[in-house]
């Protein structure tokens, strides 16, 4: 994350790598980490991601001064204009409007393109790196490799522009979800879907999951903590590895079982009797008007000017 | 198998938001029956659980980790629907928070791992598993089974969904729109990893946390297993699973949904079912075609769906799925309608002579 921590109210100790999760041995040796480090590893990044987008959604931007319930319709409306698109060109016209916005809402626009290109569209052009040649995609071969039966073999024009719409669409499209993730406060969100219909039941139990989720995850931690404490040399032994991941799955089990019936008794405690009560009061200014207009005819646009380009 | 945005066609997402959207009504629903209160803080704790299940890396037998969804022991630890609004709620999260899976595909993605994984392990899981007590081998490696097979049940949806995308959805040179592999690539492709790595991983955490709660716990395994017991010692209590018209129209439909790509893949045409210009006389000995044949043939030409196919001939696979979801639906409904009817009368002549099966009563 570089430049962008330090401007950061999170903790600076808090994103730092700590040595005892490193996965790195000693000596500069590199080795595969156990699974118990890489269990410590996963659960200390998935919190750091969530402390950091909840940071960047409380800053003054573009996208964090809308109403969420429009950015949350606006979401889906452009994901299916992208969805329908043709051309890779509209895609990275697409493209290029996401980081503007990113601009605009004061992403840090470095941590926004490494979020939406690590692992996903990276992984999508492996992934479809095999169907650019004429023996998935058949097709013009515009850049021949070998011959078969006579035939040439290779590239073909086909498969080149479905790997690029592919990997083009997947960017746009991720990038579109990380931009209202990025600028929406999660409880914001849950507020939204809710005001847009999403049953009450689904929002509560969203919402409690969520919470629970970090409780769960401390569990998790001083578990793994505990078994790497115990740990004297990392010889491998799987047997016993796997013995140690069913029981401390399965001691979850019985935690979060302990937990949902104490959860359970402090509601009724407190009154709840199966319908939920909610605060929440939404209202749309000129601003948000202006801004579903804009989507709307953004969406238009794509979707119409890909038509016109030709289909 | 999280799929991203852009690899299936809004067309494909929607279709599965249609499946989807009644699945997690009924499961709500059903989940809410039970006690009203209860219901909320059990799932939201669940979907955390099952969450954190996600991020757990299992030692596998080639030396590396590989995560497992979890899905299939949730389904028997707390019942197939309660795993339903769990996993998918974790599934939500994932794409949200982490973006590890799309928005329009979380609804595809919510079919694969958290409708057929866990109704699929859960129900291989009760058939392997019988009436075996609750801390048998047998039991514990039904559970392995059933985490083996509903992975693997995702993996063949998830590949399925894929493939058919280039044949539905391309350019008009010919370049496919979203994910470029057809059927008989992506079913390889997805089924290898599934078939080892990431069904083994499923395997270990099923069969493992199962045999870690009947020995520990049996508590958290009551819900679903009252009618086990819980040693070999022990008799079993009374009251077992009956065969109703609807739990056989479901099992028929839910095969025949697994069976129905195979129609797809298969070359060459079915026996016997060539129109009579198809018939190679020659090699039958035949010099014409015989009368009968030709008479009756196109005798009733009133089908909706004529060769499984739309009238102008396009989209033949679209329309090979449609006919398969409309032959399922139909032939579904008449199993539910004879087996209902044979019930109602059963019962009636029971009503009618006292004597017969007092027990049951």
């Amino acid at each position: 994350m570089g430049g962008t921590v330090q401007a950061s109210r999170t903790p600076d100790w808090l994103l730092r790598g700590e040595p005892g999760l490193c996965r790195c041995g000693p000596a500069g040796i590199r080795r595969k980490g156990s699974f118990v480090e890489k269990t410590l590893t996963g659960g200390a990044d998935l919190l750091r991601q969530v402390m950091f987008s909840e940071e960047i959604a409380g800053r003054p931007g573009l996208l964090q001064r809308l109403d969420p319930r429009l950015k949350a319709v606006s979401l889906v409306v452009l994901l299916v204009a992208v969805g329908l698109v043709h051309h890779v060109g509209t895609l990275v016209a697409c493209y290029a409007l996401t980081l503007l916005l990113a601009t605009a809402s004061r992403l840090p626009l470095a941590f926004f393109i490494k979020r939406v290109w690590l692992f996903i569209p990276i992984f999508s052009g492996i992934v479809v790196l095999p169907a650019t040649l004429s023996i998935v995609t058949p097709g013009e071969v515009v850049l021949p490799l070998w011959h078969w039966h006579g035939a040439p073999q290779g590239f073909t024009a086909q498969g080149l522009t479905s790997a690029a719409l592919v990997i083009s669409r997947v960017a746009t499209s991720v990038s579109l979800v990380v931009l209202l993730t990025l600028t929406t406060p999660w409880t914001r969100l849950l507020a939204a879907l809710r005001a847009l219909g999403v049953p009450r039941i689904f929002i509560l139990i969203i919402g409690m999951a969520y919470r629970y989720v970090f409780l769960l995850l401390g569990v998790v931690t001083e578990m793994y903590e505990a078994r790497k404490a115990r740990t004297v040399r990392a010889r491998r032994n799987d047997r016993a590895a796997r013995g140690f991941v069913a029981a401390s799955a399965g001691a979850l089990f019985g935690r979060a079982g302990h937990l949902s019936e104490e959860v359970h008794l402090a509601m009724v405690a407190r009154g709840y009797r199966g319908s939920p009560r909610t605060l929440h009061a939404f209202r749309l200014r000129a601003a948000d008007a202006v801004a579903a207009v804009v989507v709307l005819a953004a969406a238009v646009t794509i979707y119409g000017g890909d038509v016109l380009v030709g289909r | 198998m999280h799929i991203p945005d852009g690899y299936l066609s809004p067309q494909t997402c929607a279709a599965a938001y249609v499946v989807a959207v009644p699945a997690w009504a009924i499961a709500t629903n059903r989940v809410t029956r039970v006690v009203k209160t209860r219901n909320v803080p059990t799932l939201a704790v669940l979907a955390a659980l099952s969450f954190l299940v996600m991020m757990f890396n299992i030692p596998i037998p080639d030396g590396t980790t590989a995560h497992a969804v979890g899905a299939v022991i949730i389904a028997i630890a707390l019942g197939p629907w309660a795993a339903v609004i769990a996993v998918s709620v974790a599934l939500l999260f994932q794409a949200l928070l982490f973006g590890d899976g799309g928005v329009l595909a979380f609804g595809a993605n919510a079919v694969n791992l958290a409708i057929l994984m866990p109704f699929v392990g859960y129900g291989v899981y009760r058939l392997i598993a019988g009436r075996a007590p609750l801390t048998s081998r047998r039991r514990i490696a039904a559970a392995a089974i059933g985490g083996y097979v509903g992975i693997n049940a995702a993996a063949l949806a998830t590949a399925v969904e894929f493939g058919i995308q280039p044949e539905l959805f391309h350019t008009a040179s010919g370049a496919p729109l979203y994910s470029p592999y057809g059927l008989s690539q992506a079913i390889p492709a997805m089924l290898l990893p599934h078939l080892t790595i990431a069904g083994a991983a499923e395997a270990i955490l099923t069969g493992g946390v199962l045999a870690y709660l009947a020995r520990t716990d049996p508590a958290r395994l009551a819900a679903t297993h009252r009618d086990v017991p819980a040693t070999a010692g022990e008799p079993a209590p009374a009251g077992g699973r009956r065969l109703t018209p609807a739990r056989v129209s479901l099992g028929f439909v839910a095969v025949m949904v697994l069976l129905t790509p195979l129609g797809l893949l298969a070359p060459g045409g079915a026996f016997g079912e060539g129109a009579p210009h198809e018939l190679n006389l020659g090699q039958l000995g035949l010099h014409a075609v015989p009368a009968g044949l030709a008479e009756y043939n196109g005798f009733w030409s009133h089908t909706l769906l004529s060769g499984y196919g739309f009238h102008d001939g396009q989209h033949a696979n679209l329309a090979y799925i449609l006919s398969a979801v409309i032959g399922i639906a139909v032939v579904a409904a008449v199993i539910f309608g004879v087996g209902t009817l044979v019930e109602r009368v059963a019962r009636r002549r029971r009503g009618t002579d006292p004597v017969a099966e007092p027990e049951t009563a």
